[in-house]
């Protein structure tokens, strides 16, 4: 029988899973997270180490910069990546967002339009990590997680993320369509 | 009937839904707009709009992770 007829296949993965399947396996995740590494769930704090340990792999030094200069993150980078549990959990993301769409088999290289999208998405990510980074959080870290904990933060950060999603997509539809 | 080729190959959210929702105001009614999409999340919120808004809606997969929303204005 093919494969891609079978209901099975088309019901787990081919077709994408709803909201409320996705928000339940988010929530039993993070709690399974928080319960075995003591730390709520976060992503973008992972994507700054690994700034740090391509800087100092090209012979940079973050030492002295006040962002890594706690005993903690100066550890942490010590111990390297492989010993980065947050490291391991995003390589997970990568490679589990590149095995579901290779199960789908709906894998695509993109091609790249223009250089004002090659501008706008440079843009955006420059923006979005360095305001997560001075928020002590993405919407993971700071939204999500801080939520999940009670945590007033995480609704002030909701409001002002909303605010920062109405403006961004105006600058899009104006500068980048 | 006219029917209208609309790219956003290429294109990630909201760029598809915008795109179309540009087209098909310039669309009379039975016409079609054909938007040619690689960003799966465009598969989810360009039906919902365009359902929303009351027209016909199919999706074609074209190619692995290629597909065209075909959308009939009501």
């Amino acid at each position: 029988m093919d494969i891609k007829n079978n209901q099975y296949y088309k019901k787990w993965f081919k077709s994408a899973w709803t909201y409320v399947a996705g928000a339940i396996l988010l929530s039993v995740l993070q709690i399974a997270t928080f319960a075995v590494t003591g730390n709520p769930w976060g992503v973008s704090g992972v994507l700054a180490n690994w700034g740090a340990w391509l800087y100092r792999a090209i012979g940079g030094s973050v030492d002295k910069w006040y962002y890594f200069s706690s005993e903690g993150a100066q550890a942490t980078l010590e111990a390297g990546f492989l010993n980065h549990p947050g490291t391991m959990r995003n390589l997970g993301i990568i490679f589990g967002a590149l095995l579901a769409t290779l199960l789908a088999s709906q894998f695509k290289i993109k091609k790249i339009k223009s250089k004002k999208q090659v501008v706008a998405a440079i843009l955006g990510g420059l923006m979005m990590g360095y305001g997560a980074r001075i928020a002590f959080g993405c919407n993971i870290g700071a939204l999500y997680s801080g939520i999940a904990s009670l945590s007033l933060s995480g609704w002030v950060f909701a409001l002002f993320l909303g605010l920062g999603a109405i403006v961004g997509s105006k600058l899009l539809v104006k500068f980048f369509m | 009937m006219t029917e209208k080729i609309v790219d956003a190959l290429g294109e990630a959210c909201p760029v598809p839904l915008i795109k179309a929702q540009n087209a098909i105001k310039e669309l009379a009614v039975g016409d079609i707009l054909i938007l040619q999409i690689d960003h799966s999340c465009a598969m989810k919120n360009v039906p919902e709009w365009a359902r929303k808004e009351g027209h016909n809606v199919e999706i074609e997969e074209v190619d692995d992770g290629e597909w065209e929303i075909i959308i009939e204005k009501v």
